[in-house]
């Protein structure tokens, strides 16, 4: 998100915004230097069971950070996190993220469960496209080139059942596939490198 | 991949409602003039994290960093090497990540900083002038206060609580460890760092027992202080996961040490002697000797900084950051941790790079958070957000908070998974 700089006050200042300065907030770029440690430097995540927020539909990203503050989503250490930030904090890192260019993680993958994993595309791509990256709304997640670890991750959660998870359409999905399909279809998004990625990220 | 534009974050802050628009010099746009120069002394995760930062918001200031060691050694995660759940070398790195970054990497020691003067002298005989420096050197072991322990002593009696020689030690002797023996880790009084630490080593030495033929051994905690972190949390998985292996004594209970015979491997407290199979001793910490040798450290031997940049409260244009810093305390919980050192050192960072160009500081943001494993796939977690008021840092009530006793039983599982995930991205952000 580019913000036009609302405190373009004053003479000295004005030579600021003279230069054409649309400028990232400098204490947004600062709260988000926290997420790093976590998500990866720039919202591009290093470690697998962790997801990669750069290039992410900002809606979904607001979506699910809104419900955690709130309480209403499960979490293990999320809400525990925003409990802390605004809700205005927590839009203007959606918009932040979201801006980024979306990178596919470079993953190692079982070609055989690639391949199985296209058997069961048909019902996953009504929503979040033929490669995962073709999302039908915004606040359905894009998962092309998502970490594989993660994505397995999330649908243990829809498909363990007890957990706080508003959307019981993507609930019931994850828990008519079986074990096999699983581990199958996560591989078959993750494996996709994010061919949305160019024309969005303009 | 640079996420923060420099012009843009100098151009941003300048017009940021904390700085004054009277001080905005002309120069912070032009930035045509000599390279300003900040070092970084120590270049472990929070030393490294101020030099990567600081490059990164403004490469047009020379960095350099000093470390001696080629190779850093992950802290985080090193229960799990002794236990040969993950090896030595998965936890190390080097820095030509930094390198790469056009951080300027020397080898060396610092034996010198001169706030007057403004430079930092090395072992290795050079001398170099600095606009700021960063003093991030971690933790020194105290050896006094208990008898019969001594740097000498480490080397057979391990603490494992720095560097891989420590951890590949201890786990020899677990490795050696009979079945019904008895593993003692001694706890010294807090500040530490890693609070949860030697917990988190009890569970993980008695996952190591039950699923090496050792079912009958025992760990036997003698503790300095009358509660740890996470010790609901600890106490639930350890009565689960591992009935009857893990006994804890609390200072008040006799659990204090007070002496040890390295040559019986027993330690003695003011009640009982503790024979032991494998004794684990932990000394107690102070800030690393370089922070001392500055001038930086309050009585208790700690740096006291300046909440909203981390600039030390005794010498300007001196940001301390990481495990030196106060912290860890009841009175002042903000614990030593690889999180916070990160978080700390990027409110350095963006600090010094303001500083640098004659701008006010941004607001700062610290937040921390450590996992603990109590076995392989069973994880849980602290959180802190604090906020800078007043110039005094606190403790946000709204966020923050322990895993619940209570969770979803695919809770642990997940935060384990987590924890690996957390571990990745902090060696990448803040050595790559
Ligand atoms: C068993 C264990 C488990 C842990 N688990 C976790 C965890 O899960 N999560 C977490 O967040 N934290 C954890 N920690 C804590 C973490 O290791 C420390 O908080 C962290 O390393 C602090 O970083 P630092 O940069 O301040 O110090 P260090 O990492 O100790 O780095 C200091 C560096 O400075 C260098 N140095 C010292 N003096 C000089 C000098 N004079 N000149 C030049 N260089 C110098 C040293 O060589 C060293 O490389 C754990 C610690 C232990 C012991
Ligand atoms: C201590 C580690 C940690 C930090 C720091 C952290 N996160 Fe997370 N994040 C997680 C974990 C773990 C999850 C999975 C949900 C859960 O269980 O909490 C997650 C999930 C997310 C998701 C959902 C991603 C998806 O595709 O499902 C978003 C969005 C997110 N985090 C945003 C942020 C932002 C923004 C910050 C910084 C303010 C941040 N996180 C800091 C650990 C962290
Ligand atoms: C009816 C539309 C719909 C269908 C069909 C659907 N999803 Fe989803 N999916 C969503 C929405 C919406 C979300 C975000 C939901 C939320 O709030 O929990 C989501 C979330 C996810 C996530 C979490 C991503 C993340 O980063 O946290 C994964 C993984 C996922 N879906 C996989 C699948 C798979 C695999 C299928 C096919 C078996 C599928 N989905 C079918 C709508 C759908």
């Amino acid at each position: 998100m580019r913000k036009i700089l609302p405190h373009c006050l004053g003479a000295a200042a004005l030579l600021v915004c003279a230069t054409g300065a649309v400028a990232d907030d400098p204490n947004l770029s600062g709260l988000a230097a926290t997420c790093n440690n976590c998500h990866g430097v720039g919202g591009v995540s290093a470690g697998s069971s962790m997801a990669s927020l750069a290039g992410q539909n900002r809606a979904y990203l607001e979506m699910v950070m809104l419900q955690w503050k709130s309480g209403e989503r499960f979490s293990t250490t999320m809400g525990r996190l925003l409990g802390g930030y605004t809700e205005d904090q927590i839009k203007s890192l959606a918009a932040y993220y979201a801006e980024k260019p979306w990178t596919p993680a470079a993953q190692e993958l079982d070609p055989k469960l690639v391949r199985q994993g296209g058997f069961v595309l048909d019902r996953c791509s009504g929503c979040h496209g033929k490669t995962g990256g073709e999302t039908k709304t915004e606040d359905t997640p894009r998962l092309d080139g998502q970490w594989v670890r993660h994505i397995d991750l999330e649908l243990a959660k829809y498909r363990d059942g007890t957990l706080a998870l508003p959307n019981q359409k993507m609930a019931d999905n994850a828990h008519k596939l079986k074990e096999k399909e699983v581990a199958a279809i996560a591989a078959f998004f993750a494996s996709q490198s994010g061919e949305k990625a160019e024309t969005k990220s303009k | 991949m640079n996420t923060i534009n420099r012009r843009k974050f100098i151009q941003a802050l300048a017009a940021a409602p904390l700085a004054s628009v009277l001080t905005v010099p002309t120069s912070a746009l032009a930035a045509k003039k000599k390279a300003k120069q900040v070092v970084v002394v120590g270049g472990g995760f929070a030393g490294a994290t101020a030099a990567k930062y600081v490059q990164m918001l403004d490469p047009s200031i020379k960095v350099t960093l000093i470390e001696p060691l080629k190779t850093y050694t992950s802290c985080p995660l090193s229960n799990e090497v002794v236990t040969h759940h993950r090896t030595i070398e998965s936890l190390q790195i080097g820095y030509e990540g930094l390198t790469k970054r056009g951080v300027e990497v020397l080898h060396d020691t610092v034996t010198a900083i001169d706030p007057a003067k403004k430079s930092v002298k090395t072992q290795g005989g050079k001398t170099l002038g600095y606009d700021a420096v960063v003093v991030a050197p971690g933790v020194e072991f105290d050896f006094t206060g208990v008898e019969g322990y001594s740097q000498e002593v480490s080397e057979k009696i391990p603490h494992a609580y720095k560097g891989a020689e420590q951890t590949l030690l201890l786990r020899q002797q677990l490795e050696g460890l009979p079945d019904g023996g008895v593993f003692v880790i001694v706890v010294p009084k807090a500040p530490i760092r890693c609070p949860p630490g030697p917990y988190e080593r009890a569970a993980q030495v008695a996952y190591y027992c039950l699923n090496h033929g050792k079912p009958k051994s025992k760990v036997l905690i003698l503790d300095s202080n009358d509660s740890f972190a996470k010790k609901a949390l600890f106490e639930q998985s350890w009565e689960k996961l591992y009935p009857g292996m893990i006994e804890w004594v609390a200072g008040s209970a006799g659990g204090t040490v007070e002496r040890i015979d390295a040559e019986s491997r027993t330690a003695a407290t003011a009640f009982d002697e503790h024979k032991a199979d494998v004794l684990n001793f932990i000394p107690r910490h102070t800030a690393g000797g370089i922070a001392k040798a500055a001038g930086l450290t309050n009585e208790a031997g700690w740096c006291d900084v300046v909440p909203l940049t981390m600039e030390s409260a005794v010498h300007k244009g001196v940001y301390v950051v990481g495990d030196a810093c106060k912290g860890g305390t009841p009175e002042f919980p903000m614990p030593k941790s690889a999180h916070m050192g990160m978080t700390q050192a990027k409110v350095a960072a963006g600090a010094i790079v303001a500083s640098l160009n004659g701008l006010a500081p941004p607001v700062p943001y610290y937040a921390n958070t450590c996992y603990s494993l109590a076995a392989p796939d069973y994880g849980f977690s602290v959180v802190q957000v604090y906020r800078v008021d007043d110039n005094q840092f606190v403790y946000v009530k709204e966020a923050g908070g322990v895993s619940p006793v209570d969770a979803p039983a695919i809770q642990r599982k997940l935060e384990a998974q987590y924890a690996d995930g957390w571990f990745h991205n902090v060696m990448a952000d803040a050595f790559t």
